[in-house]
């Protein structure tokens, strides 16, 4: 049905900045179908940026952003928002609408989107929500879940049109290592069993480790995109040491003095 | 019997009249045709006297969450309370899948609960206790303020004179535009309106005194409080509760930096010395507003300002003082208060800032009404 090596995210040439100051140029990379691809960087690298660029909230100043078989920097109205039901997107602290219950928040889009029957709608939203096992906080509202929940819950409304690219802004920020693992556990699942394709921003190796298939590693002084590849292999052969440093969480010796 | 049919999945019901039900399914089941199985299932089937309800989806090739919703929906009994569903010839995923959802999982999130109904008198009393807690606060943050604020302003580096500067501009000297137009319109309407009933007595001189009195005495530091309340006001409780909100607040006091200290009394100092000069400016326009209509009606300068001398007495323009220096306070007190009062959540701040001006308005007007009779009693 689906062929596993077809590019659903292309990036060409792409140049993000505000006016002058320029934060990333030339970045080039795809994304394959069903594959974890993970954007990683230090802080102020410009990951961030990239993704609200990918998702179509920034316009870059040059470059093309293929979304399966359209261009999100050069669409407009209908394309546009025939592009946004593509993929779903889980903003760092999840952002569900604190005035609606989670169940809400993940009927939302099919209330939108979407003609089913009223009580079909529950049963879609419910499923989603017994895919990241959250269908016991179903009622309740967004302020009474923890950090972990709240993101589970967002991945949960990101899903809810079956969109078959998943963004994810830092997943696993916040949250403790064991909730962190079991969010990581559910984005391999998700992609191995639903064939959803994820994208995600990140610097946490041990989720770098765990399920990313590919990468891509932002630098701030070069503006660019200085390493690709598998992260394992990225952290045995890479040849620029900084990369070397990056993959295994090395300080940087000018500016870290060590305690002993 | 009913049957429909549509291209793609060809959706077919049996009811036969024992009260047993065969739905078939064929080839697609998805977004696009839930609807379509759902009107027929529903017409039929709903309140209707089903036993026995047999799902066939043997013929069924792809199915979608909206269609797998729907055959869950089904398999719960949701559409036929009483009966016995089953569904028969589904492939092993679809199978599992259905297993994986049961009637706990759709319980869980239950019908919404409707918000507690409470009876007159429990809403009455709920209503008195918050708004007596609520003055309670107000008292316990006027002590807390009181109690700190000579530690503060004896003290030239706690005071944080820039900061005062600050507030100054931004709620003072930024009002000004606003505050001059509002304020020579309203001396404007006040001389236009008093000129035509007074003329029938042939006392349209006495319009300079009217407005002189008038604009002294209240509604120049009315219209200057009520300006400031809105303006500021609003401003100061928005930002203080957006510190809050981001637990900035926190972070001072963890800084051993106390929030009255550091924010509070800064604003309260600002409204206080800018309010005054707020007024009096404000009172000057409103007047000049009259004394336009009348020279418009062609009264002489010099008889207008003669009317206004001895209608307006250094005891008014004391009092129009005080009333700024009572009304700044007031105001920048009220909004800290209820910026500091900020709960969680995205509402809170937007929440915050109407109390502020609400309350602030509120208090003005009463402290207004004391101000008359103290002075009834004082000039009589």
């Amino acid at each position: 049905m689906t062929n596993p090596s077809e590019t659903v995210v292309a990036v060409r040439h792409l140049k993000i900045g505000y006016g002058d100051r320029i934060i990333l140029e030339n970045v080039n990379f795809e994304v394959r179908r069903g594959e974890v691809f993970m954007i990683l960087g230090g802080s102020g690298s410009g990951k961030s940026t990239l993704l609200k660029n990918l998702i179509g909230l920034y316009t870059p100043e040059d470059g093309e952003i293929w979304i399966e078989d359209g261009n999100i920097v050069t669409a407009r109205d209908e394309e546009r928002l025939l592009l946004f039901r593509k993929f779903g997107v889980m903003y760092q602290g999840g952002a569900l609408f604190g005035s609606m219950t989670v169940l809400e928040n993940v009927r939302l889009p099919l209330d939108e989107f979407t003609d089913l029957p009223e009580p079909i709608k529950d049963f879609v939203a419910l499923a989603k929500l017994k895919q990241v096992g959250l269908v016991a906080a179903a009622g309740k509202m967004p302020s009474e879940l923890s950090g972990g929940m709240q993101k589970r819950a967002a991945i949960a409304r990101a899903m809810a049109l079956n969109p078959c690219i998943l963004f994810l802004d830092e997943p696993s920020a916040g949250l403790d290592p064991v909730t962190s693992a079991e969010l990581d556990l559910l984005i391999k699942e998700l992609a191995q069993q639903c064939g959803i394709t994820f994208v995600i921003v990140t610097h946490e190796l041990a989720s770098i480790y765990g399920i990313a298939d590919r990468v891509i590693l932002l630098d701030a002084r070069t503006r660019t995109i200085v390493a690709e590849g598998k992260p394992a292999s990225l952290r045995e052969h890479a040849t620029d040491p900084w990369v070397r440093k990056f993959f295994n969480r090395q300080p940087e010796p000018a500016e870290v003095t060590q305690p002993h | 019997m009913t049957t429909a049919t549509q291209k793609e999945l060809a959706p077919d019901l049996q009811v036969n009249p024992g009260g047993e039900a065969r739905f078939f399914l064929r080839d697609h089941l998805d977004d696009q045709n839930v609807g379509l199985c759902w009107t027929l299932l529903e017409r039929n089937l709903r309140g209707a006297s089903i036993k026995t309800l047999v799902v066939d989806a043997s013929a069924l090739q792809e199915c979608d969450g909206a269609g797998r919703a729907l055959l869950q929906y089904l398999n719960l009994g949701k559409l036929t309370p009483g009966a016995k569903v089953s569904i028969v010839g589904l492939n092993e995923e679809l199978t599992k899948d259905l297993g994986e959802f049961t009637a706990e999982d759709y319980e869980a999130f239950g019908p919404h609960e409707p918000m507690g109904k409470k009876s007159l008198p429990e809403e009455v009393g709920a209503a008195v206790a918050s708004a007596g807690l609520d003055l309670r606060e107000q008292v316990s943050f006027l002590g807390e303020v009181l109690a700190k604020l000579p530690g503060t302003i004896t003290s030239r580096k706690r005071l944080r004179w820039p900061e005062i500067g600050r507030i100054f501009e931004s709620a003072g000297a930024n009002a000004v535009p606003i505050v001059s137009l509002i304020s020579i319109l309203v001396g404007l309407i006040i001389a236009f309106e008093s000129v035509q009933p007074l003329e029938q007595f042939g006392a349209q001189i006495y319009v300079a005194n009217m407005i002189g009195l008038v604009m002294v005495r209240e509604l120049g530091p009315l219209l200057a409080a009520i300006l400031l309340a809105g303006r500021s006001g609003s401003a100061f409780a928005a930002e203080i509760g957006t510190m809050k909100v981001n637990e900035e607040l926190n972070a001072l006091e963890t800084l051993g930096l106390d929030p009255i200290r550091f924010l509070v009394i800064q604003r309260i100092a600002a409204g206080v010395l800018l309010t005054p000069l707020l007024t009096f400016y404000g009172t000057f326009m409103g007047v000049l507003g009259g004394v336009l209509v009348m020279l418009g009606l062609g009264f002489p300068l010099t008889l207008i300002f003669h009317q206004l001398s001895s209608a307006v007495h250094l005891s008014d323009i004391a009092l129009a003082a005080s009333k700024g220096v009572v009304f700044g306070a007031i105001v920048s007190a009220v909004g800290c208060l209820r910026g500091l009062q900020t709960q969680q959540g995205p509402s809170a701040v937007g929440v915050s800032t109407t109390r502020a001006v609400v309350t602030s308005i509120l208090l003005i007007v009463i402290a207004d009404a004391a101000f008359s009779v103290v002075f009834f009693l004082l000039t009589r």
